[in-house]
């Protein structure tokens, strides 16, 4: 019964992103002064301090803008893996797919989301 | 030479193990483009571990008052259909009562009030002719034949058959 309805409401989910149909990219122009500071501080201290409140939400709001650039599919696979640290059968068995599309949607966010970071770095 | 930008599109950042981090920076050393790659994936993986923290606190914070929100609603809603049966009472209910009094006095001359049949002398006072006047009082019609004619004919006749 669990199992049903988180596939129906995932489902539910991908639908409404689908029909969304906003996948910009991100470019330079689009970030605010704060999330331009952000990226130019937080890159070059990456992994030596933690981000204090402000850089939090700067950083909420630029992961906003990275996963709206992704395919609802693509990003469904991204947030559950890499940020929830769901596995790949776990993912499987919420949304319905195999496993292998499972791992090639999530190959596909994750390098789309660094390449795009890589623009804005510069 | 291997580039590892393989390596950081096939495994989450926080799955890469001992040897994949050591692998990747051994050719970061001497790759600016890998370095890069490396960076902007490092970038990805806090910029999505801070939206995850902050929707767990999101859901976390809306908990509490979710069942609050929710007996409210159908406290309101239990409030409001009451109004509403109160309201359609003061609209209709002068109608229903004459209605129902209007029932209740028909079953009542129905089924309780005597029965009474009306006399033959009130019968009579009714009727504006009696028997008398129907028999007697009938008009005379030159055209229509008396009893003595009527048993004449029915005589000759028969004489006239012998």
């Amino acid at each position: 019964m669990e199992g049903w309805l988180t596939r129906i409401a995932t489902n539910t989910c991908l639908n409404m992103l689908r029909s969304a149909r906003r996948r910009p990219e991100v470019v330079n122009a689009d970030l605010s002064d704060d999330e331009t500071e952000f990226l130019e501080t937080v890159s070059s201290q990456m992994g030596r301090e933690t981000l204090d409140a402000e850089q939090k939400v700067v950083a909420v709001d630029l992961a906003e803008k990275l996963l709206e650039t992704l395919s609802p599919d693509d990003r469904l696979a991204l947030t559950m893996i890499d940020g929830e640290g769901a596995s790949v059968n776990e993912v499987a068995e919420v949304t319905g797919w195999s496993e292998s599309k499972v791992k090639v949607r999530a190959f596909r966010a994750r390098k789309k989301a660094r390449e795009a970071l890589e623009k804005l770095l510069g | 030479m291997n580039h590892i930008t393989d390596i950081l599109d096939n495994t989450p950042f926080n799955g890469l193990t001992e040897s994949d981090l050591r692998a990747i920076r051994t050719h970061t050393g001497s790759c600016v483009e890998c370095a890069h790659a490396f960076a902007a994936a490092e970038l990805a993986s806090v910029l999505l571990a801070e939206r995850i923290s902050e929707a767990a606190d999101n859901t976390a914070n809306a908990n509490p008052f979710f069942q609050t929100r929710v007996l409210a609603a159908w406290r309101e809603q239990q409030a409001g259909g009451a109004w509403s049966f109160r309201r359609l009472w003061n609209a209709t209910g002068a109608l229903v009562a004459s209605m129902a009094a209007t029932t209740a006095a028909l079953a009542v001359l129905m089924f309780v009030a005597p029965v009474t049949n009306p006399t033959d002398q009130q019968t009579a006072a009714l009727v504006p002719y009696s028997a008398e006047s129907v028999v007697l009082g009938q008009d005379r019609d030159d055209n229509q034949m008396t009893n003595d004619q009527i048993i004449s004919a029915i005589y000759d006749d028969d004489d006239e058959g012998k």
